[in-house]
């Protein structure tokens, strides 16, 4: 990785979804000189596994491909997939990264041909769809991926298939020899873009994540209404492949709980608003989807979003939080048990499906890596100004998409402030 | 009893929420209820509250201190603990709501006839006399409170698990007669009486 | 400029080179296209290929056309520099998306072969585009408003070394912020109110020597474009400056909503009952004299405090604002802490539907139950005064289902009544319009900016007045470039928001002066350096570009022609869509480059079953959305020959009336959707296309040709199978309808 300049006027952004894309290229596009590191082996996060946004329903492809464009072409950005960041020494303006490179065994020579995704029969979770799809070994990540080249997946290495793939690649891009190599790149600033992950839906115990077919979370059914997603855009169940024409949607599943995340995830309730309409495309006037909630939180503009979803018959609103879900073994069915809390009415509601709307927690425990203030949730706090590491988008807060990236905006601005100093005293 | 109560309220007029907050065990916590219902949902005796804990919580805040008082509900509660593993606030809400039935019942508000209540009442008697339970007696004392022919029938309906514990000798038929209670029988008459005072003093029962 | 000379270079690679007669192409490319240089080679983006292309470059290539991959592939393989560069897209777009038979052959060669004619018919209509030389290199940043937002933008510009001017209507800097007590914390615990530290900032910002502040001042002018704005700055004695700036961040702030419109919850019945404003005063001046707040009817001692959320808010009757304000379940909420660290006795009740509290706001929620502030889920009828100073807060409580519950003696009332935008003009009312819907009007119409921009003087507003883009992934791009809004009056935001969110907009300003003084484009076609210009002459002074330009860049010059305003330009190309004598062209995009490649296609005879369709699609969405209908192997007819356009507002009619004239049996066009909920990346270009359309009718009548021979449909990039199907119902139709009678004129 020789080709990587950084110096102390370097921006170098972790993390390559929207957040950290966004900062990339508006830093780029400020005139700084930019290394962005994604873990995954392409940038775009988890925002690409969404099917659709709100409140416009439109789909995140469509920013992709501008963001995409703008980062291409553009000579001040150097991307690094498959780079993790152990730790960040020194202090603002002066910065050292260890990151390691972990092995794609595809080289740039990779025209993303698919040749070798031909040849290779082993067959893998996919990531991208939450594991509930299996794709072959060697891979493109996704049909926007980007750098777009293929991956081999390390377990095949040392088979047949790996042999293979190899053989079939005209142009010599497959290189199985490849190591992990740890680099260390100096720069002047850092914006932490590391992102979310859902929460753990299996430690809600009474909601049985981990027991029944038919509950799934609020990520997973992003990719069952997706057409290019496992089910090919048909919203069914798990457990038996039956159109889930009947669908609950719980909130708060993990979040504002002392048991799990003590804090509102501020997305859930939009996302669940959101996913009500998936239904309605999918299944028209036979749509039934129920929202169990403790506030609708369906904060400034986006209130028209709900009221919009409130005058849908198909839609009903319950104000509870659910105590446990059962399961009916003959039928797959899951049944909700709890209190309509609104005048109090006792419910055992039967659903086709069941899709918690699980929180946001940080990706990446940062503490362990940089010297950074965060607070009780994990996500990072505007330090003091003399630092140079700066939080953006759900690393910094659990933010939705227009707040993301408006806060990466904010941390280029900072970061920009770092580097323009180090500028200005290196003359 | 009748004057505590009079004078409760006329101490927290129009303040019940401060009332429980000061005269409940763990009343402090109710403030901090959000209204989302897992509790209520959660309770297997669910169905047989008039007023579930949630419910219960926002009527506090409301200041219906009758209509809670005097309730059924909070007698309903068997310490399962469901509600409290599950409340996303951490409310105590088992010890709320004895704790709740217990100012009740100390107001004298407490509906008389309730079940749980007499039970309550004769499990402590009969412990409280010789420091140690005689299950024969409670079970007896139990079958038979409301009458020789309600009791008649109700022992009988129990014979099968009778004759079972006889068995497997836990129970003692002679127990009305053999029952000893604790070595100490006077210092135990000692701490409880001990502990009232110092209760009733935390409460605010003593004149 | 040196002479043309075009290199055109066929790749082999990917299976190009087993599907397709290269030869041939290469033949094509040298014999119709007229290439000067032709080059097969079997991996064209490896080293040795790009190589191989530079040399010629070196020695004199200064048009490229690359037959291989899409556009959107290898972009930095391909990335020459200083020379024009045409992709013929044969791998996504004509392999990929016909079938591997043998059957399909004679097809699939024929479609690479005009590709490999249109590829080389561009590269001879365009050139490598240079920075237009007129940009303005003035750095400066304007900020217009020093409320929070604006104090913010105007410090992180100056941390970052630009120099700011700072324009105050008001005789002191602060703005709402420094009229409160306390504010919502932004920092762990969020447990307690916290300082403001206004004086902090207030004295930041007056002593950094970066910022020069203008008080009681007003922006009377403004004209120019990013890097060259000339802004006035009037003073209340009516005294002006006339300062040059490179980018403004607009930060004009809110007002709360008018209260006396809620005569039903007491406000202007009773001196009891206040907005969230009037509890800040009361916080304050009891804070400045160390007393303790009192009833303001009276001056009681106050016992009990109830707040009134959503009040005037959330409004879906559409009498009272719509939308909900963000901050103020926060804000009743620190304000009942106000009465808790007074007095803990003081009863304090929130009546609400929905606390909103996101992120770690539930902390703070969590705080103010700890405290004893007691929250009530109820919808508030009425609030009445007994005339001797306390008042009843009739509601119906939800969770007791008591429709008539009621909180009596309370003393103090609470109405959380939200924010409204000072967005000043909505340019798109008309100003004699007779009667404007209260709640949408912004009732502050007073121009902010007062642009000189022949499309109106304030930014345009998006729904109920805020000038938000309702980009979901570019919330700072603005319909005009080089000029920023930030804080609430691009959307509603507490304090901690509209900090991060003037920090951003700062940043973009920075980039806004720093693109300007490049000649490069803003967002979305950041760096393109190519700009339109016109053909003086040919002009009509119809005004259309003027009129349509999404952004409101193209001004009237003294002769009443267009004035572009570069650096105002996104280059979408909807002016050259609009203007009806076609004289507006970019030096890479032109009516010309797009309709020589439409000529440029072999079209075979009536008799040979074989239609041509022309398909004009967005490059933005559409057209992605074809590539990766062809990666996904979606295989689609052969008849289609697809010309990628920069917008659909950028398609001329004359195109269209072209194609079908040169015997193509059928046009299609595929651009975003548009409307309210609008996803194309130029705001209006997808409109303006879909307007222009409708009048589409009247040239096919004029030409004696059937409705169907063009067809505009909204596509989305997402639709990656649902494209190919698209283009198949159209070839089947076309097949339907019968072949264009225009072929061989």
């Amino acid at each position: 990785m020789a080709d990587v300049v950084a110096t102390h006027e370097t921006i170098v952004v972790v993390g390559g979804g929207i957040s950290g894309m966004t900062a990339a290229v508006e830093a780029a596009e400020t005139g700084k000189n930019v290394i962005l590191l994604e873990r995954a082996p392409s940038l775009g996060g988890r925002v690409s596994q969404l099917y659709k946004y709100f409140p416009k329903l439109c789909h995140p492809t469509c920013g992709m491909e501008i963001n995409l464009r703008r980062l291409r072409g553009h000579k001040r950005i150097k991307v690094l997939t498959q780079a993790e960041v152990s730790k960040i020494e020194g202090h603002a303006g002066d910065y050292k990264l260890s990151v390691t490179l972990h092995p794609r065994y595809v080289n740039d020579n990779c025209t993303a041909c698919g040749e070798c995704g031909q040849a290779v029969s082993a067959e893998i979770p996919n990531p991208f769809d939450y594991g509930l799809s299996r794709m072959k070994a060697a891979y493109l990540p996704s049909l926007m991926a980007y750098p777009q080249r293929y991956v081999i997946d390390p377990s095949i290495l040392g088979t047949a298939d790996a042999e293979k793939a190899k053989a079939a690649c005209k142009y010599g891009a497959i290189d199985l020899d490849m190591k992990p190599e740890t680099i260390t790149l100096s720069a002047g600033a850092v914006v932490w873009a590391t992102g979310w992950r859902p929460y753990d839906a299996a430690k809600i115990q009474p909601y049985g994540y981990d027991r029944f077919a038919n509950v799934i979370t609020s990520v997973e059914f992003e990719r069952l209404s997706d057409p290019r997603g496992p089910t090919a855009g048909r919203v069914v169940r798990p457990s038996d492949g039956k159109e889930a024409k009947n669908v609950a949607f719980i909130q708060c599943a993990g979040s504002r709980d002392r048991n799990h995340l003590t804090h509102c995830s501020r997305i859930c309730c939009m996302a669940s608003l959101k996913q009500t309409t998936y239904m309605r495309e999918h299944f028209g006037d036979e749509a039934q989807s129920t929202i169990y909630y403790i506030d609708i939180r369906a904060i400034d503009r986006f209130e028209d979003f709900y009221q919009k979803v409130q005058a849908d018959p198909g839609v009903r609103f319950l104000k509870s939080k659910v105590a446990n879900i059962t399961e009916d073994e003959a039928t797959g069915d899951v049944i909700l048990h709890g209190v309509d809390t609104e005048g109090y009415h006792r419910y055992d509601n039967r659903h086709d499906l069941c899709v918690l709307a699980v929180g946001m927690e940080p990706s990446v425990d940062v503490r362990s890596i940089a010297d950074v203030r965060v607070d009780a949730s994990g996500f990072i706090e505007l330090g003091p100004t003399d630092g140079g590491i700066f939080g953006a988008g759900c690393a910094a807060n659990a933010l939705d998409v227009n707040r993301s990236v408006q806060s990466a905006t904010a941390s280029v601005l900072r970061a920009v402030q770092v580097v323009n100093r180090v500028a200005k005293a290196e003359g | 009893m009748g004057d505590i109560n009079r004078a409760m309220a006329e101490q927290y007029r129009n303040d019940f929420l401060k009332e429980v907050e000061a005269n409940v065990e763990e009343g402090q916590w109710v403030k901090m209820c959000m209204q989302c219902g897992v509790c209520s949902g959660s309770c297997p005796l669910g169905p047989a509250w008039e007023h579930p804990p949630q419910e219960i919580f926002m009527m506090i805040r409301a200041g219906r201190r009758d209509e809670v008082l005097k309730s059924e509900s909070m007698w309903m509660c068997t310490s399962c603990y469901n509600c409290i593993v599950r409340c996303p606030r951490e409310l105590p809400i088992t010890h709320i709501m004895h704790g709740l039935a217990n100012y009740a019942h100390r107001l004298g508000l407490a509906p008389k006839m309730n079940p749980t209540r007499r039970f309550a009442k004769k499990f402590w008697n009969n412990l409280a006399k010789s420091g140690r339970v005689n299950e024969i007696e409670l079970s007896v004392g139990l079958y038979f409170m409301d009458g020789f022919k309600t009791g008649i029938a109700r022992a009988w309906a129990m014979k099968d698990i009778g004759i079972g514990m006889l068995k497997a000798k836990r129970l003692n038929p002679f127990g009305f007669l053999t029952h000893k209670g604790c070595k100490d029988k006077k210092g135990i008459h000692k701490m409880l009486k001990k502990a009232r005072e110092i209760e009733d003093r935390r409460k605010g029962f003593t004149a | 400029m040196a002479d043309m000379k075009i290199g055109a270079y066929v790749c082999q690679g990917c299976g190009l080179g087993e599907r397709l007669d290269t030869k041939a192409l290469a033949l094509v490319a040298q014999k119709e296209g007229k290439a000067h240089v032709v080059r097969e080679h079997e991996f064209l983006c490896n080293g040795q290929g790009v190589a191989m292309i530079q040399k010629d470059i070196d020695e004199g290539v200064n048009r490229v056309v690359i037959a291989a991959c899409s556009r959107r592939a290898k972009t930095e393989a391909f990335g020459f520099e200083g020379v024009a560069i045409s992709r013929v897209n044969l791998r996504e777009q004509v392999i990929w998306a016909q079938p591997a038979t043998d059957e399909a052959r004679e097809l699939t060669q024929e479609m690479a072969a005009d590709y490999v004619r249109m590829g080389c018919a561009e590269a001879k209509k365009i050139v490598a585009p240079t920075p237009n030389a007129e940009h303005g290199t003035d750095k400066r940043v304007l900020v217009v408003g020093g409320g929070i937002s604006g104090m913010t933008a105007a410090l992180e510009a100056a941390r970052a070394g630009y120099d700011v001017l700072l324009v105050e209507k008001t005789g002191v800097l602060g703005g709402y912020m420094a009229k409160l007590h306390k504010r919502v914390p932004h920092q762990e615990p969020f447990a307690d109110p916290q300082a403001t530290d206004i004086e902090g900032l207030v004295a930041s910002v007056s002593q950094d020597p970066h910022i020069t502040v203008y008080l009681n001042s007003t922006t009377t002018r403004t004209s120019g474009a990013p890097g060259r704005f000339s802004v006035d700055i009037t003073t209340e004695s009516g005294q002006t400056a006339t300062e040059n700036v490179g980018a403004i961040v607009m930060a004009s702030g809110f007002t709360p909503y008018d209260a006396t419109k809620l005569p039903e919850l007491g406000y202007g019945k009773s001196r009891n009952v206040v907005d969230q404003a009037g509890l800040e005063d009361l916080a304050r001046a009891a804070a400045a004299q160390g007393e303790p707040m009192r009833r303001p009817s009276d001056g009681k001692e106050i016992k009990s405090v109830v707040f009134v959320q959503c009040a005037g808010q959330r409004d879906a009757t559409g009498t009272h604002l719509k939308y909900c304000s963000g901050h103020c379940c926060n804000t009743s909420m620190k304000q009942a802490m106000y009465f808790k660290e007074q007095n803990p006795s003081i009863d304090t009740a929130i009546i609400y539907t929905d606390l909103r509290t996101p992120g770690n706001g539930e902390d703070f929620y969590r705080s103010a139950q700890r405290k004893g502030v007691i929250f009530t889920k109820g919808t508030v009828a009425s609030v009445d005064e007994d005339g001797s100073g306390s008042a009843t807060v009739r509601f119906h409580d939800l969770i007791l289902d008591d429709k008539t519950a009621t909180m009596q003696g309370v003393d103090l009332v609470v109405l959380a009544t939200g924010l409204v935008p000072n967005s000043g003009v909505n340019i798109d009312i008309p100003p004699d319009a007779a009667d404007v819907d209260p709640a949408k009007a912004s009732e502050h119409a007073v121009s902010v900016l007062n642009l000189t921009y022949r499309q109106g003087p304030d930014l345009p507003q998006l729904k109920y007045g805020f000038t938000d883009s309702h980009f979901i992934c570019f919330p700072y791009e603005t319909r005009r470039t080089g000029i920023y809004a930030t804080g609430p009056v691009r959307r509603p935001m507490d304090i901690t928001q509209a900090v991060e969110d003037a920090t951003g907009a700062a940043l973009k300003a920075i980039q806004a002066v720093e693109n300007a003084s490049l000649g490069r484009a803003a967002h979305p076609r950041s760096g393109d350096l190519s700009f339109p210009t016109f053909r003086r002459e040919g002009c009509t002074q119809c005004k259309r570009c003027t009129v349509e330009c999404p952004f409101g860049a193209i001004d009237e010059d003294e002769q009443r022609y267009p004035q572009f305003n570069e650096s105002r330009c996104r280059r979408c190309g909807t002016c050259m869509g609009a203007c009806p004598v076609r004289v507006i062209s970019f030096e890479n995009y032109s009516v010309d480059s797009v309709g020589s490649q439409i000529k440029a296609i072999d079209v075979p005879d009536e008799f040979s079953e074989k239609p041509r369709i022309l398909l004009l699609a967005c490059e933005n969405d559409a057209y992605p959305a074809l590539d990766m209908a062809g990666v996904a192997g979606h295989t689609s007819s052969a008849f289609i020959r697809t010309v990628p356009v920069r917008c659909l507002g950028s398609v001329n009619m004359i195109w269209i009336t072209d194609a079908l004239n040169s015997g193509y049996d059928g046009v299609m066009l595929m651009g975003c959707r548009h409307g309210d909920e609008y996803q194309c990346h130029f705001v209006k270009g997808s409109e303006l296309a879909s307007y222009r359309m409708s009048k589409i009718d009247d040239t096919l009548k004029n030409l004696n040709l059937e409705k169907d021979r063009v067809r505009a449909l909204e596509v989305a990039i997402a639709d990656i199978g649902k494209v190919p199907a698209l283009i198949n119902d159209y070839a089947a139709k076309i097949k339907e309808i019968g072949m264009s009678p225009f072929k061989g004129f």
